[in-house]
């Protein structure tokens, strides 16, 4: 009593699309884990990036904090810094904000070779603004900056 | 004639067409990467450095935003002749730097008679970053094939003074001329030992490093941001 029928032959099935979606899964999963977004964006501040001829890439997969200096929007020579999301009112803001992110495990391990501060400055800013928040960088220990700029044809 | 029916497309590989394509466009694309200048802060340090005064190419701006080269004004497109004439000029030149000559004999020498004073006073700092100069400078020999190169002296330094009104913008630019002035020697001398331009070079290949750190070291990138003041 053979459950199986032999013999007989049947006719021939069609290629089975089902593990199709599985594959498209993966895929996406596999893209949507590797990809690096281009940048971050502020809305908070009106900012007009230099265009410089030598320019380098970006590394990928850095650990950062990212500082924007910036006019404030419809106003005339206002500019403040913002912090990762929040404008900044006191430049020791800078340091505290450091200080709290070194002590993460995440950060820490890298602060010598991975970490970064990011600049985005707008070109009529004045330099004493950037000294300032360079100094509370220096107070930090965070020596690693890099300017994002447009790159000049 | 009896008509035939038309048989159907097997469309089953289509589907490994398209995921074909898929997969070739996805791993040929990349994305643009972010462009951006380097810098990297001084340490917090009350010692004030002596410089000789020759050993210093010193870059003024003003708060209107005018550049001065050694303390005459003069052109933001004139700053990179200036830096490549800091790096590159005829030995015993006025003003200019002389350079320390690198060859196997002189780092092998001067590597052991550093290790040997770091093995009476193994504290002492400053042996330990000539040591590590010199080794590096060793390694650009080797890079070389042996051949010796002359370099500026470690104290030599292309030096930023910027005024708290000058514009973000200059400062940039100032950088950029730098850069450029650099990277123009970089390339020339690269394209004369590797055949290769030193821009062509990637960081992420062993033996492309090499070459990278090699060429770093008869031109390195020296430079000092003094501190923000007015300026006339």
């Amino acid at each position: 009593m053979s459950k199986f029928s032999k013999g007989k032959k049947k006719k021939e099935p069609g290629i089975s699309t089902a593990a199709l979606p599985d594959i498209v899964f993966m895929l996406l999963f596999f893209f949507m884990v590797t990809t690096v977004f281009k940048e971050k964006e502020t809305n908070k501040l009106e900012i007009d990036k230099v265009a410089i001829k030598e320019t380098i890439d970006l590394e990928k997969n850095i650990k950062a904090a990212y500082f924007w200096i910036g006019r404030v929007p419809g106003r005339v020579d206002d500019f403040r810094v913002q912090l990762d999301d929040d404008l900044i009112n006191d430049y020791e803001e800078i340091r505290d904000y450091l200080v709290k992110l070194r002590k993460n495990p995440e950060y820490s391990q890298v602060w010598d070779s991975r970490f970064f501060n990011v600049f985005k400055v707008d070109k009529k800013t004045e330099m004493r603004i950037v000294k300032k928040v360079q100094d509370e960088l220096k107070e930090a220990e965070a020596f690693k900056v890099v300017y994002s700029v447009n790159k000049e044809k | 004639m009896a008509k035939r029916e038309v048989e159907e497309i097997n469309a089953g590989s289509m589907a490994d067409i398209a995921f074909l394509l898929l997969i070739f466009f996805l791993i040929t694309t990349t994305m643009n990467l972010p462009q951006v200048q380097e810098e990297r802060l001084p340490q917090k340090s009350d010692v004030e450095f002596l410089l000789n005064e020759k050993n210093v190419l010193q870059i003024m701006a003003n708060k209107n935003d005018k550049i001065g080269i050694e303390g005459e004004f003069a052109e933001l497109e004139d700053i990179q002749h200036a830096v490549i004439k800091f790096y590159q000029h005829e030995d015993g030149a006025r003003n200019l730097p002389s350079y320390i000559e690198v060859d196997k004999a002189t780092c092998e020498d001067t590597i052991e008679s550093l290790e040997a004073a770091l093995a009476v006073y193994p504290d002492a700092a400053l042996f330990k970053i000539e040591l590590d100069a010199w080794t590096r400078r060793l390694d650009a020999v080797n890079a070389f094939g042996g051949s010796g190169f002359k370099t500026l002296p470690n104290n030599a330094t292309v030096s930023i003074q910027m005024d708290n009104s000058t514009k973000y913008e200059t400062y940039m630019k100032v950088l950029d001329q730098i850069m450029l002035g650099l990277n123009h020697l970089r390339d020339s001398l690269c394209v004369d030992k590797f055949n290769v331009p030193f821009s062509k070079l990637n960081d992420k290949v062993e033996s492309d490093k090499q070459k990278i750190s090699a060429i770093r070291q008869v031109y390195p990138k020296k430079i000092m941001k003094e501190k923000n003041r007015s300026v006339q």
